[in-house]
């Protein structure tokens, strides 16, 4: 359902039923729905819908670097371009990468680097695209994880998968998840990312004002949440597979 | 001129590599259980090792999956065939290749790998050939890239490759050299073995039941020739359908049921 936001931000973000604006209960997270191998050129693929977050993912690689002088002789690089649609977000974005998706991309980069094999692949790049067709907050965390799994799509060797949500403060309550009006209009927002084969943060950025116990019972309750969308990543990779396993599940095994 | 009669003009092959006869998909020890990168394969390290796709997590207390593939325990080592991936040449391997680009010194190679192969003239030719009457004229062919043109489909051996140089070629050996006809299509690299299936036994009934001439190369390419485009188009897709399935049980059977089908709907024999 398409929900339609405009600039002007209410008094109170939470009902009167005690619920948030889209109907959530506070540690609820938005509908997930997530899927690999949709894009047929690139290497690995996968396609994100976040609430309503649509988001694209693309990888290439290991291949040659361009322009070479990136190229370093000891190692292999991770490049994310994260981009947005022009018709992503409520006013036409201007289509040129800004301030903001160089600062994405770099985050995004340094969350996946961890997980990958790149001193295997010396002078090689590996290359992620993203591109968010359709905004409504947490994209950089919706552009982790489907891009971590795009990467394993991909064949990639990586050493576990990335899942990212973002928790956050509104109207003095600690929430999971926040929706594009919750960023905006919010007293905080706590974006962070796990890798699963150490348990630790890839990610963490933070703009608002929380208190320290308030930021500890945070990270708490994003282990929760990132546990569920981490299920949610797995399922959507052995689908593509599992599916057409099952179609010949009667088949004599040593044929 | 001697060299006027070259290995390159060499009739298309229905050889296969002898040497790759296992199907790793077809393993004994190959469970189907699929796993993706980080899932914990053991807790029991005394008894395991990581093999192919797997590590030791840092505490080494489990052994975790780095890819998405199927499960196989061989002794006590634990492997993780692949199901997606990239083709990383290796000295011996024979593979199709693709001419970008020449120059005076050598030709460039698109080999489905990340780097383009490098094949020089001097391993164009075969060494220690009579150059005509007394030494003779000069063989020009040895040091100049006059042989192949931009555009061609060669199938040649790895010479040397490794993780820093560009891989070097070479087209003087059995089978190798151009390809003047047939067809090339590309397939995902790890599912190469399951074309062949176990001792050959899918290439052998994929070439019995479609009248096509196949080569197989791991590098993910596939070079076929049939007697009609009939046959030819059969044949693909029979490859397609081998690719997709690569992971499920009893796809040799299937196989052969399929393309028997397929012959009776299309109307060829």
């Amino acid at each position: 359902m398409p929900l339609i936001i405009k600039d002007e931000y209410p008094e109170k973000l939470f009902r009167e039923d005690g619920k948030r604006l889209d109907g959530r209960d506070k540690h609820e997270l938005r509908p997930i729905k997530m899927e690999v191998g949709v894009l047929e050129n690139a290497d690995g693929s996968a396609y994100l819908e976040w609430g309503n977050n649509k988001i694209y993912a693309a990888v290439y690689g290991p291949r040659e670097v361009h322009p070479h002088h990136l190229a370093k002789p000891d190692k292999g690089i991770l490049r994310v371009f994260y981009r947005m649609a022009t018709f992503s977000v409520f006013e036409r974005k201007r289509p040129a990468p800004g301030r903001r998706e160089k600062e994405i991309s770099m985050v995004v980069t340094d969350c996946l680097d961890p997980v990958l094999f790149l001193e295997l692949y010396p002078g090689t790049s590996f290359e992620v695209f993203i591109n968010v067709m359709d905004a409504d907050g947490g994209t950089r965390c919706a552009s982790t994880t489907v891009a971590a799994l795009a990467l394993a799509d991909a064949g990639i060797p990586m050493r576990s998968l990335v899942s990212a949500v973002a928790m956050g403060k509104i109207d003095g309550e600690l929430i999971t998840d926040l929706s594009g009006i919750e960023d905006k209009a919010g007293e905080a927002d706590l974006p962070c990312a796990i890798t699963w084969f150490n348990e630790e943060l890839s990610l963490l950025q933070f703009d608002g004002t929380m208190d320290i116990k308030e930021f500890s019972e945070c990270l708490v309750l994003a282990k929760e949440a990132l546990n569920k969308i981490h299920e949610i990543q797995l399922e959507a990779l052995k689908k593509k597979y599992i599916d057409i396993q099952e179609q010949y599940k009667g088949g004599e095994k040593g044929a | 001129m001697e060299n006027d009669q070259d290995d390159s003009t060499e009739e298309p092959t229905t050889e296969d590599n002898e040497d790759e006869e296992i199907d790793e998909f077809d393993d004994d020890e190959t469970t189907r259980d699929l796993v993706v990168p980080g899932e914990i394969l053991t807790e029991d390290t005394e008894n395991f090792l990581p093999g192919r796709g797997t590590i030791f997590n840092s505490e080494r207390t489990k052994i975790i999956s780095l890819n998405i593939g199927l499960k196989q325990v061989k002794k006590n080592y634990i492997n993780v065939i692949p199901l997606r991936g990239f083709y990383t040449p290796r000295p011996g391997d024979k593979i199709i290749a693709l001419v970008l680009d020449k120059n005076p010194v050598k030709y460039i190679c698109d080999i489905n790998a990340k780097e383009e192969g490098i094949l020089k003239p001097k391993n164009t030719v075969k060494r220690g050939k009579p150059r005509g009457f007394r030494g003779g004229a000069p063989n020009h062919q040895d040091d100049s890239t006059e042989k192949y043109e931009v555009g061609d489909i060669l199938i040649v051996k790895v010479l040397s490759a490794d993780r820093l140089n560009a891989p070097e070629l070479t087209t003087v050996g059995k089978y190798l050299g151009k390809r003047r006809d047939g067809l090339v299509i590309s397939i995902d690299p790890p599912k190469i073995p399951r074309v062949i299936g176990r001792s050959g036994s899918m290439i052998k009934m994929l070439k019995n039941l479609t009248n096509c001439n196949i080569f197989v190369t791991q590098n993910g390419r596939i070079w076929l020739k049939g007697g009609d485009i009939a046959h030819e188009r059969l044949l693909i897709d029979a490859i397609k359908k081998i690719e997709r399935e690569a992971h499920t049980v009893g796809l040799t059977d299937r196989m052969s049921v399929y393309i028997e089908n397929e012959k009776k709907i299309r109307g060829i024999n």
